[in-house]
C-alpha cells in the first residue's frame, strides 16, 4: 500500500513536468473547457491541448471510478455531478460546454 | 336495567388487527440522500486538485 502511494505520488510529480502546458494556463488561454460529462474538452485544437486533456481526463476518470465504487453508484452519475460542480467553479472568461454541445465563454 | 343498557352501549370496542403482510419501511430515499452528500464532499475535494480541475 505504502509503495503504491509512493509510486502514485512520484507519478503525479513527474506528470506535472510532462505537460508542455499547465491545466490552468490551458484553461485561461481558452484551449480547453469543461464539458457536460465531467471531462475536459478541447476548445481550440492543438497537440498540447489534446495531450493535456487526455492526461487530465484519465486522472479524473480514475477518481470518478473510485468514488462511484465506494458509494455504489454509477461512474456516469458521479461524473455528471462533477460536471455541474466544475462548471460552477469555472472562472469568468474560461469555456464551458452548453447542453447542445457548444462552447460558451463564461 | 336502563342504566346497565346505557353502560354496555357506551363501552367502546377497539379492535386491533395485525396486518397480514409484514410492515415494510422504505429508507432508500434517506440513504440516497446521504450518499449524495458524501459524493458532493468528495467531489469538492477533487475540485481543489489543480491537476484535475
Amino acid at each position: 500500500m505504502k509503495t503504491k502511494l509512493l509510486v502514485l505520488a512520484a507519478g503525479l510529480l513527474l506528470s506535472l513536468n510532462a505537460f508542455a502546458i499547465s491545466l490552468h494556463d490551458a484553461k485561461s488561454q481558452g484551449l480547453v473547457g469543461e464539458q457536460t460529462n465531467g471531462y475536459l474538452g478541447i476548445v481550440k485544437s492543438s497537440p498540447d491541448a489534446s495531450a493535456l486533456a487526455k492526461q487530465v481526463n484519465a486522472k479524473r476518470k480514475s477518481h470518478y471510478q473510485k468514488i462511484a465504487k465506494k458509494n455504489g453508484i454509477s461512474v456516469a452519475e458521479v461524473s455528471k455531478m462533477a460536471a455541474e460542480k466544475a462548471m460552477k467553479a469555472t472562472k469568468k472568461g474560461q469555456f464551458i460546454q452548453s447542453k447542445s454541445g457548444k462552447w460558451i465563454k463564461k | 336495567m336502563i342504566a346497565l343498557l346505557a353502560l354496555t352501549g357506551c363501552t367502546p370496542t377497539v379492535k386491533i388487527e395485525p396486518p397480514d403482510k409484514p410492515i415494510v419501511i422504505n429508507l432508500n430515499v434517506k440513504i440516497e440522500h446521504e450518499i449524495r452528500i458524501k459524493i458532493d464532499k468528495e467531489l469538492d475535494e477533487l475540485l481543489t486538485n489543480d491537476e484535475l480541475f
